[in-house]
């Protein structure tokens, strides 16, 4: 019995990972500059298509970039996309915070009309310059194919893309918890006026934070893109389940969404073996159950709305 | 990161206010329509055509319109039908039922259009059959291929033109189950498509001797296929049969091909739509059906592909598949049953598809096709095919491996699931 539950229980470890890393950006922007981008789906497509214009190969761009770039290994144009594409992401996302400076300390549905707006145009330009097909983003040997264990042929690739969403979720922790610049940056959102009293540029504070969330919202989209296949509304399918994250987390709370993501991943995981139609309903039941009972999420902190 | 201000009821309450702008904002635009002003004083024929342009159909739909589109265009370029113009209006159905009622309604009731045209999804498709119903309004399901479209959920104003879930699987099952192994496990999208097609197919696997050791329901809009590839792999059977569409069907296949599962056990997925292959053909595996090739050697063929292709130069799919070909044929033959009939009237119009047949070379298949009566099905030629190991050009994606006789893969239960009301039951009109 353990045995065959074993290989489910591993594969939610991975979903949950894998919903982390979604999540993260998101997750980032709305408890460090308390906005909602809800643009984050658009920006995790734009990463997966800039990694397929970097990477190339057939049936994406041919050679875009030209044949003499084409012609080295697959694994150093993937490591180029890794870093690359969401560099160029995190440049839009500027754009996108710039636009939003105008609804600062207003109602956040300006915020949110904003990024949805912002959304729309990311996922029309991208129907517009790659058209409505699917493509495949190609990866290196290394990584692709899959390895026996129990008996049952595994993935390499989801285990090195939840390798990939660890390593995420440490690096995002050491920079917030362990950095001058995590201070300052959560100094920003306790108490904004105090921040600037001290000589500190919120306004480029807030563009750093707003274009590491877009950054690591790229990084989402070129990790999953392998797995999810790459089309211009690839973005719906991460905004939903990062959105429920967040508000099952805890908005606000860091290791309260990785905890939900896991969560999240786990009963996918399990639901998805034992009793596969409630594998995608299972997780807004659980939201349903949490916010019943706790409306602030898991880890959220108490607010003066709960009193 | 302890502290925010955003409440989490404004978050919620803003957030749902942007869903159901989305929503909104879809239905109500952007429409296309397309004026043709007809010469003389004669008004024009209005077709409405109920496509999905997003959701898990989003790039069937649009296909399926550009089948129909060219049979419109080319009846236009011959003086229409009856002596009028053609027109047609489109919206987004949004492969969601509560979508296509809406955008059906609109059409008949506001857009006086006497035909509506379009489906892929089975539950849009018998959502938009309750309001064609409601008035009289002849409905055309061009690519839902679920059994219930033509058992229990047809209609006398509803005519389906897609082969459907049973067709297939009776063209592969027998073979299989004597050939592969007598172990199936039905993988299957859980809606009323995936149902009724894994019931089908699970009748025929065990009325050939086979056993289902599992069914396993698939929710729609699942990306992450592992756990179910987990599963299949424990259970271990002989074949793996496959109701999975639209989205759903292109990241599982990109996942059993990361994997490396095509082989063992063998694959057969029900029906491959083209829209769902285009893009990725490197993922594609098993044996699946379908109706329509553009390689088939046949007459017409070629010539289909050419006026379709100067149609549609800048398409995001270069050739047509089997959407666009059920878009096309349905379309035409509508047309063609209004002249019959010389009228409009859409007692007269049923009454010429009750009747319907069709040479093999008027449906560029292998052999003649005609409409059931009964259920109001097109019975035709139905293709095997699997993944060409020599394409000829990079559109060849497909090596077709056998033909069905439409006789030979009839859906037999659905005459006895189907009660078509009297004509008298019809609400009747004339545009």
């Amino acid at each position: 019995m353990f045995f065959d539950l074993l290989p489910h229980l591993l594969n939610g470890l991975t979903l949950g990972l894998l919903f982390a890393l979604v999540a993260l950006g998101f997750m980032l922007i709305v408890g460090l500059m308390e906005q909602i981008n809800l643009a984050h789906g658009s920006l995790f497509a734009l990463g997966a298509y800039f990694a397929l214009v970097i990477v190339g190969g057939e049936n994406s761009f041919g050679h875009l970039l030209g044949p003499a770039w084409h012609s080295i290994p697959l694994g150093l144009r993937y490591t180029t996309a890794l870093v690359v594409a969401p560099i160029a992401v995190a440049v839009v996302g500027m754009g996108v915070e710039l636009l939003m400076r105008r609804t600062y300390g207003k109602d956040p549905l300006f915020g949110l009309l904003l990024t949805f707006g912002a959304a729309m145009v990311l996922e029309e330009a991208i129907r517009g310059l790659w058209g409505t097909r699917d493509y495949v983003l190609q990866t290196p040997s290394a990584v692709s194919g899959g390895f026996i264990f129990q008996d049952l042929i595994w993935s390499t690739y989801r285990f090195y893309a939840a390798g990939i969403a660890a390593a995420a979720i440490g690096l995002v922790w050491l920079l917030i918890e362990k950095t001058p610049y995590g201070a300052v940056i959560k100094a920003g959102a306790h108490d904004n006026e105090m921040v600037r009293a001290l000589g500190i540029n919120l306004s480029r504070l807030r563009l750093f934070v707003f274009a590491f969330g877009t950054l690591l919202a790229a990084i989402a989209g070129i990790i999953l893109a392998p797995i999810w296949g790459i089309r211009p509304h690839m973005g719906v399918d991460a905004v939903v389940p990062a959105f429920l994250v967040i508000v099952l987390g805890g908005i606000g709370s860091f290791w309260g969404a990785v905890i939900a993501a896991l969560l999240c991943g786990m009963l996918v995981g399990l639901a998805g073996a034992y009793a596969s139609e409630w594998s995608l309903l299972s997780i807004y039941i659980l939201l349903i159950l949490v916010t019943t009972v706790r409306a602030r999420g898991l880890f959220g902190k108490k607010s003066l709305l709960e009193a | 990161m302890s502290k925010f201000k955003t409440s989490r009821r404004g978050l919620l309450k803003g957030s749902a206010s942007i869903a159901a702008l989305a929503g909104t904002a879809a239905f109500f635009g952007p429409w296309r329509h397309t004026h043709v002003y007809a010469q003389g004083q004669k008004k024009p024929v209005k077709i409405g055509f109920t496509c999905d342009a997003s959701g898990q159909y989003g790039n069937s739909g649009q296909d399926d319109l550009r089948g129909a589109r060219l049979a419109i265009d080319e009846f236009n370029a011959k003086g229409g039908v009856l002596g009028r113009k053609i027109e047609w209006i489109t919206a987004d159905t949004e492969t969601t039922p509560a979508t296509g009622s809406r955008v059906a309604e609109r059409f008949i009731t506001r857009e006086d259009c006497g035909f509506l045209i379009g489906a892929v999804h089975s539950g849009v498709a018998n959502a938009i059959t309750q309001v064609a119903a409601k008035y009289g309004t002849i409905y055309l399901n061009t690519n839902s291929s679920a059994p219930s479209e033509a058992g229990e959920n047809c209609s006398r104003v509803k005519f389906v033109w897609d082969g459907n879930g049973t067709n297939f699987a009776k063209a592969t099952v027998k073979n299989a189950v004597q050939s592969v192994g007598k172990n199936w496990l039905l993988l299957t999208n859980d809606y009323v498509w995936g149902h009724t097609t894994s019931n089908a197919t699970k009748a025929l696997v065990e009325s050939n001797g086979g056993k289902v050791v599992d069914n396993l329901l698939v929710p729609q809009n699942t990306r992450d296929f592992t756990a179910y590839l987990l599963k299949v792999q424990q259970s271990k059977p002989d074949v793996v049969a496959t109701a999975i569409g639209g989205d759903d069907i292109k990241a599982l296949r990109t996942q059993v091909a990361q994997l490396k599962l095509e082989g063992k056990p063998a694959w057969i997925n029900n029906q491959q739509d083209w829209p769902d292959i285009w893009g990725a053909p490197e993922s594609l595996f098993g044996v699946f059906g379908t109706t329509w090739y553009h390689k088939l050697q046949l007459p017409g063929v070629e010539q289909f592909l050419k006026r379709w292709q100067a149609s549609y130069k800048d398409g995001p799919i270069p050739v047509p598949g089997n959407v666009s070909y059920n878009g096309y044929m349905a379309t035409k033959e509508l047309l063609r049953a209004i002249e019959r009939a010389g009228s409009t009237n859409n007692i007269a119009v049923i009454k010429q598809l009750e009747g319907l047949k069709v040479s093999a070379t008027d449906r560029m298949q292998h052999y003649d096709a005609f409409m059931d009566p009964v259920t109001h099905q097109m019975q035709q030629t139905i293709y095997l095919a699997r993944r060409n190991p020599k394409p000829a050009d990079n559109s060849d994606y497909y090596e077709i491996v056998s033909w069905s006789e439409p006789k030979s893969v009839i859906d037999d239960a659905a005459a006895a699931k189907c009660k078509l009301v009297a004509y008298d039951q019809v609400p009747t009109f004339e545009l």
